[in-house]
């Protein structure tokens, strides 16, 4: 059914309402993180989007403190996984371990089984355990035994990558990147936020303590809102044009680009694309999208669906800049 | 010299047909060549009139050790009006060494008019043809090397006339080529004419016509903030050479900035743009008053940045001729 005038309208007030929280979380989470708000930004738009976040970034960027604070402020269960060589698929799902008093097998679960998993330097375990846990993130589910267990919603898996000290590592293949909505960059506070972060790790009483702020019944009522939110078929067109000009720049007047790109986004690009800039208007209080919400998710959306060819990389040119060449020659409508 | 009477016109007359046959020489070496002219004489007042033929006498290739070399042709030029008079070359040789004889050759004279002819022959004459002399006293000298025949430039050109006539011809076409684009690339370049028509006429005539159209009315909300906003920015993008139309309403209001002094009329940009992005993704329907307003804007905004454009292009054309700034 088409959306009328005024349906979009009363969507537009009942988003303006609902979406208050965010600001409110903002606040919150303000009060543990210095610096950092395009990371926990990012990760709310993963929450409300239903998308996975991999983050790249040194360490010591308050990626933990982050995921870990979002998690008190919902009132949600936290959980870390440290990949290591020697992880185990069973580490990460969990497995059947025999009770001797009951004379039985009983299913331990892993430390999947929460609302926030940070899966910390994921490139560092293997294949086996990578597959596990984004087989989970896909399927929302976890087979143990015979038995298969929902996994509670919301469901936010945060990724990390250390972008130095590659040896040792196993690189995440790129249909398993895909399955991440975003792949967030995070760099260095400014010298201002990392004066205040010292303050508050010296403070005597020690770090403010989140209180919940919302539940997480609220962030599945907030889900489907976003869903609801309006896209304008300009709006589609938009998206459609920036993920084509990935596949056939020559298309969009952008021949130089061909040579240096070996792929472009795939339609999950598009989708994901669409739900993220739908989650970033409802973080901005609007029922309907604006081109410059599809840009500001568009480098976390895309950056890990271009591949680079050998030739872009011997010349240094990365999935920005052809991002940003892409969406310097396409028309905003 | 033996002559057979028949013609009935000279019975008595055989001089009136004399013939010869003469060596250049009677003495050759062996292998040399040596020419025997044979001539025909007629005398055309004994004939009375009467037409004639002179049959020369038929020369077989080789005869009596000599061998024909050449035939040459009959020559008539020597004839006149009262005599008419035939010579024919002919070249021999000899390789067998001795004295050999010439033998009378036949020439005939034969009369179209009645069909009688006369014969007559010529004297027999000798040619010695002599070894050369060898001192046998003297050793034997080796046989020679082959010679090579010294260049000759008139032979070359004798035998290779038409390749040197396209080589002429090719060097003649690549010099022209050359030519061509020497003077083709030293062609002064057009300077692009700038267009008759400036950004401010093209945003001003797109905005008159939206007015004039009353396209607030006439058309829908989105298509009407689609065409007001695409004038508007195309209109930034000439005038101000930035890329309006890849931005978004955030990205232009920010862009714009360093380029023009909008003052108040940012506020009114902002709003106008605001509206329009309701308008085209939100399916907002304005009031008739803020649709009419919105044009009016941007007819606002477009006079405001008029005179900053005109500014802007003075010094653009300042720039290009710095000498006219000189002075």
């Amino acid at each position: 059914m088409e959306n009328t005038s005024q349906d979009i309208r009363q969507l537009n007030e009942k988003i303006h309402q609902a979406s208050a929280f965010v600001d409110l979380l903002n606040l919150e989470l303000g009060k543990a993180i210095v610096g950092q708000k395009y990371m926990v930004e990012r990760l709310l738009i993963g929450l409300l989007a239903q998308g996975h976040v991999l983050l790249e970034g040194v360490p010591g960027l308050a990626k933990t403190l982050s995921i870990k604070s979002l998690s008190s402020a919902i009132n949600g269960k936290f959980s870390r996984i440290q990949f290591t060589p020697d992880l185990l698929p069973a580490d990460v799902v969990g497995t059947m371990i025999y009770n001797q008093q009951r004379n039985e097998f009983m299913v331990r679960k892993g430390p999947i089984f929460a609302n926030f998993i940070l899966a910390d330097e994921i490139n560092r375990a293997p294949a086996k355990v990578q597959s596990a846990l984004l087989e989970a993130m896909q399927e929302k589910q976890i087979t143990i035994g015979d038995t298969t267990f929902k996994l509670e919603e919301p469901f936010l898996v945060l990724a990390t990558q250390n972008p130095i000290e590659q040896e040792g590592t196993y690189m995440l293949p790129e249909a398993q990147v895909d399955r991440f909505m975003l792949k967030v960059v995070i760099g260095y506070p400014t010298k201002e936020e990392e004066r205040l972060i010292i303050r508050q790790n010296l403070n005597p009483e020690g770090m403010s303590k989140i209180q919940p702020i919302i539940s997480p019944e609220d962030i599945l009522n907030a889900r489907k809102l976003v869903r609801e939110v309006y896209m304008d078929e300009k709006i589609e067109r938009y998206i459609l044009d920036i993920v084509f000009a990935t596949r056939n720049p020559e298309e969009y007047k952008l021949s130089k680009l061909k040579p240096l790109i070996s792929y472009g986004g795939s339609p999950r690009a598009s989708i994901n694309l669409a739900l993220a800039s739908k989650a970033y208007a409802f973080m901005k209080r609007r029922g309907y999208v604006i081109p410059e919400d599809v840009r500001n998710v568009c480098f976390d959306v895309m950056r890990h669906r271009v591949g680079l060819t050998y030739e872009a990389e011997a010349e240094n040119v990365t999935a920005e800049n052809i991002l940003s060449e892409i969406l310097n020659a396409v028309e905003v409508p | 010299m033996a002559v057979l009477v028949a013609f009935p016109y000279a019975a008595k007359a055989q001089n009136y047909f004399q013939v010869d046959a003469k060596p250049d020489s009677n003495h050759i070496r062996i292998g040399e060549q040596v020419n025997i002219n044979l001539s025909a004489r007629v005398e055309l007042g004994a004939l009375k009139g009467a037409a004639f033929k002179v049959i020369f006498p038929i020369v077989p290739d080789s005869f009596n050790h000599i061998e024909v070399v050449d035939k040459g042709a009959l020559d008539t030029s020597k004839s006149t009006d009262a005599v008419s008079f035939f010579s024919r070359t002919i070249t021999v040789t000899s390789f067998d060494s001795g004295r050999w004889e010439i033998p009378p050759m036949k020439f005939e004279v034969f009369s179209i008019t009645d069909g009688s002819y006369d014969s007559v022959f010529t004297e027999p004459f000798f040619l010695d043809v002599n070894t050369v002399q060898v001192d046998t006293t003297k050793a034997f000298k080796p046989i020679k090397n082959v010679e090579e025949v010294p260049f000759n430039l008139l032979d070359f050109l004798k035998d290779y006339w038409w390749a040197i006539l396209i080589g002429v011809g090719v060097i003649g076409g690549i010099i022209a080529l050359v030519i061509w684009n020497n003077k083709r690339k030293n062609k002064p370049v057009e300077v692009p004419k700038k267009p008759e028509i400036t950004p401010y006429q093209l945003a001003m005539n797109g905005l008159m016509k939206l007015k004039q159209d009353q396209a607030w009315i006439h058309t829908d909300s989105k298509t009407y903030y689609t065409t007001l906003t695409d004038v508007l920015r195309l209109y930034f993008e000439q005038q101000f050479k930035i890329a309006a139309l890849e931005q978004t309403s955030a990205e232009l209001l920010q862009n714009i900035k360093p380029v023009t002094v909008l003052n108040q009329q940012k506020d009114q940009l902002r709003a106008l743009l605001t509206l329009s992005d309701l308008a085209k993704f939100a399916k907002f329907e304005p009031t008739p008053q803020e649709l009419e307003d919105s044009l009016q804007k941007a007819i606002g905004i477009v006079e405001w940045t008029k005179a900053a454009a005109q500014n802007a292009e003075a010094k653009e054309n300042a720039g290009d001729n710095p000498e006219q700034n000189n002075n």
